[in-house]
């Protein structure tokens, strides 16, 4: 049996995808300052869970921001590659990913399974997961309760400001003037709603659209982003791991074709051992 | 200076560029004056006819700004702070003078903050009119006029009828040079890579005209004879288009991938090469025409033609020819934040080139190589849709 692992080293998070003619198991850590070390110890946690051994593993992809520090993948393919191909092979009938992640958001146009074209917001944090953790961490709600509070607000109130810093000094001058925190998270969400779908919008927009990322956990931003698109949006599973899955799925479709052409793809000399992240 | 032998053309540039301005400073120890200038509307002919050096100053994109910034205001766009933090800070103390042309408004509005912070003994703003019509042409023959009375003056010296049509001679051979470089990246792969012209071209703005016509036919001579290697089938050939791009980074971050950069619409490469002044009984007016008229960029450049396809087709013709002839599977539009010449231009330009039959990257971004990460990123996911 061959076996495909696609790892996905995001800003905040350091997603793991082992595959073979299924997904054998998938993990979500957390990424530190040290890339290398946390990919080698993620996919370490990943193939005892799937009760493998590196050895096992006939290809490996490596994406995300930190794809480059990932000592022992054989080859580096963009995020915004494996997204599309990870969500096309979860919902084919999507034509629109949203995907909210820690430090950018981004919008791909899928035709046929590839991307067509694609917008990345990342010059600064409004509009991303970072914002999110700012905002929450101001107003003193853990990040995983601010969607669902944000649902029991009787009126969005307005937040004018899509600078981070800027936005945090309106929400904490609105709390002391009484605005309910359940008010300030509704606004707060339809800010970054907003934000989103002004980018997302520069592409032709088709239905299905999904969202992925960390912020498709959030069901108040996904509710506020709904109302922004005026239709349901769909969000996989696991939207964390849309990335990591279409990284292995890439590393599966590279092989086949080296294997149709009657070669093998030369693999990355590393093993899978700790790298020094200072060499 | 460096020797330009045979087999060093490449060598000479890479030093020209990692040293850029040596060769003004050893010129002007030896008692020659050096006139710096922005944009592509510098008029070189006539301080090469005054026998001054002219040096197209340029920044540096992996120094942050940190002193330009108290003098001016941080709306102006990112590359005249650069340029203008690198002269606070001395990288152009050998200048006895500047020259800014009126390209766009973050040159216009500054001039006063260039010329009363750096204090040079010469200055001099040229009022490139942003209309193309006849009266504009009589205009700018007029200011042409007193930026060489201005330069005599300075210099204490005539400057002949005879002298501007020698250099108009000189640098029109500078181009035809420097447009058969670009020839050799016609092949695939090209012969020179990317990142070797654009060394070229940085390096071809800081030194005397002559000089540079030797560099470029010491680099061709020296690429010719590179053995041609295999092209790679799924490299694609890309196209690089904006205004001032003068490093090697971003150019690096494209080839890296494995593409090649096979030509450009920058006014630091094909913008400043591709028209020739035209040898008039009056130098003067062909300078004029080739300022005004034949370099189109996006302030002085205003359309005839009687339908928007038509205008264009006149505006970004040249790019659809370069498609054709560089066989360019892709086209990254670089822009400077702030930029809003080029800005404005944006949507025409991608649609245009699209039209054309390559795909366009738009992005836009600082002077600067903090954010390279991010449009490495974007550049890779551009390549791997395109392939």
């Amino acid at each position: 049996m061959d076996y495909f692992a696609g790892v996905d080293i995001g800003s905040t998070m350091t997603k793991v995808v082992i595959m073979s003619d299924r997904i054998e198991v998938s993990l979500i850590g957390p990424t530190g300052p040290e890339h290398r070390k946390l990919a080698n110890r993620v996919m370490e946690e990943a193939l005892n869970k799937a009760r493998l051994t590196f050895e096992d593993l006939t290809y490996i992809v490596a994406t995300g921001y930190g794809r480059i520090n990932v000592p022992f993948a054989d080859r580096q393919i963009t995020e915004i590659t494996c997204h599309a191909k990870g969500l096309h092979s979860l919902l084919p009938s999507v034509k629109t990913v949203v995907d909210i992640g820690g430090q950018d958001s981004k919008g791909i146009k899928i035709v046929n399974g590839k991307v067509m074209n694609f917008v990345m917001n990342d010059k600064c944090a409004a509009g991303t997961g970072r914002f999110l953790e700012i905002i929450a961490d101001s107003l003193g709600v853990p990040l995983e309760k601010i969607g669902e509070i944000s649902l029991t607000a009787q009126k969005i109130a307005a937040v004018s400001s899509t600078c981070t810093v800027f936005a945090e000094q309106e929400i904490i001058s609105r709390l002391a003037s009484g605005e309910p925190i359940a008010n300030l998270l509704a606004g707060i969400h339809d800010a970054v709603a907003t934000r989103v779908y002004s980018l997302v919008k520069k592409l032709n927009v088709e239905a299905d659209i999904a969202v992925t990322g960390g912020g498709a956990k959030n069901i108040g931003l996904v509710k506020a982003l709904e109302s922004k698109f005026g239709q349901a949006l769909l969000v996989p599973p696991e939207p964390l791991i849309t990335g990591a899955l279409g990284a292995a799925l890439m590393g599966k479709d590279i092989f086949a074709k080296y294997m149709a052409e009657g070669q093998k793809p030369t693999r990355s000399v590393n093993k899978l051992e700790e790298a020094t992240f200072f060499e | 200076m460096t020797d330009i032998r045979d087999g060093n053309g490449l060598a000479a540039a890479e030093k020209l560029y990692t040293q850029y301005g040596s060769r003004a400073r050893e010129l002007k120890a030896s008692g020659k004056k050096v006139i710096g200038y922005l944009s592509a509307l510098g008029p070189v002919e006539i301080m090469t006819a005054a026998g001054v050096l002219p040096i197209r100053l340029k920044g540096n994109v992996s120094e942050a700004i940190s002193k330009g910034d108290a003098y001016m205001e941080t709306i102006v766009c990112p590359f005249v702070r650069n340029v203008f933090d690198l002269a606070v800070k001395g990288k152009y103390d050998f200048l006895d003078g500047m020259v800014l042309p009126h390209q766009c408004d973050s040159i216009d509005r500054t001039n006063e903050t260039w010329s009363y912070t750096l204090g040079l003994p010469y200055w001099h703003f040229l009022n490139v009119p942003h209309v193309t019509d006849d009266p504009s042409i009589a205009f700018m023959k007029e200011i042409l006029r007193i930026f060489i009375k201005t330069l005599e003056k300075f210099t204490g010296k005539a400057i002949t009828d005879q002298a501007i049509a020698d250099a108009v001679k000189a640098h029109n051979n500078n181009r035809k040079l420097m447009r058969e470089l670009y020839d050799l990246r016609k092949s695939n792969p090209p012969l020179i890579s990317g990142s070797e012209m654009m060394k070229v071209l940085v390096a071809a703005m800081s030194i005397p005209v002559e000089e540079s016509s030797a560099l470029i036919e010491a680099v061709m001579k020296e690429v010719k004879e590179r053995k041609p290697a295999a092209a790679n089938p799924k490299a694609k050939r890309i196209m690089l288009i904006g205004d001032q791009i003068d490093d090697v980074a971003v150019i690096e971050a494209i080839e890296s991938t494995g593409a090649y950069l096979v030509m450009d619409d920058l006014s630091t490469g094909s913008k400043m090469y591709w028209q020739d002044v035209d040898a008039t009984a009056d130098p003067v007016q062909g300078i004029a025409e080739r300022y005004l008229r034949k370099l189109k960029i996006p302030t002085t450049f205003v359309g005839s033609a009687d339908t928007y396809q038509g205008i264009l087709e006149e505006r970004f013709g040249h790019m659809k020819k370069y498609v054709n002839e560089f066989k360019v599977d892709g086209a990254i539009l670089f822009i400077y934040k702030y930029c809003d010449p080029y800005g404005f231009e944006v949507p025409a330009i991608k649609s245009y080139v699209e039209a054309a039959g390559a795909p366009v990257l738009y992005l836009e971004d600082e002077y600067s190589t903090s954010s390279l990460a991010r449009v490495k990123t974007r550049i890779e996911a551009f390549l791997e849709m395109i392939a």
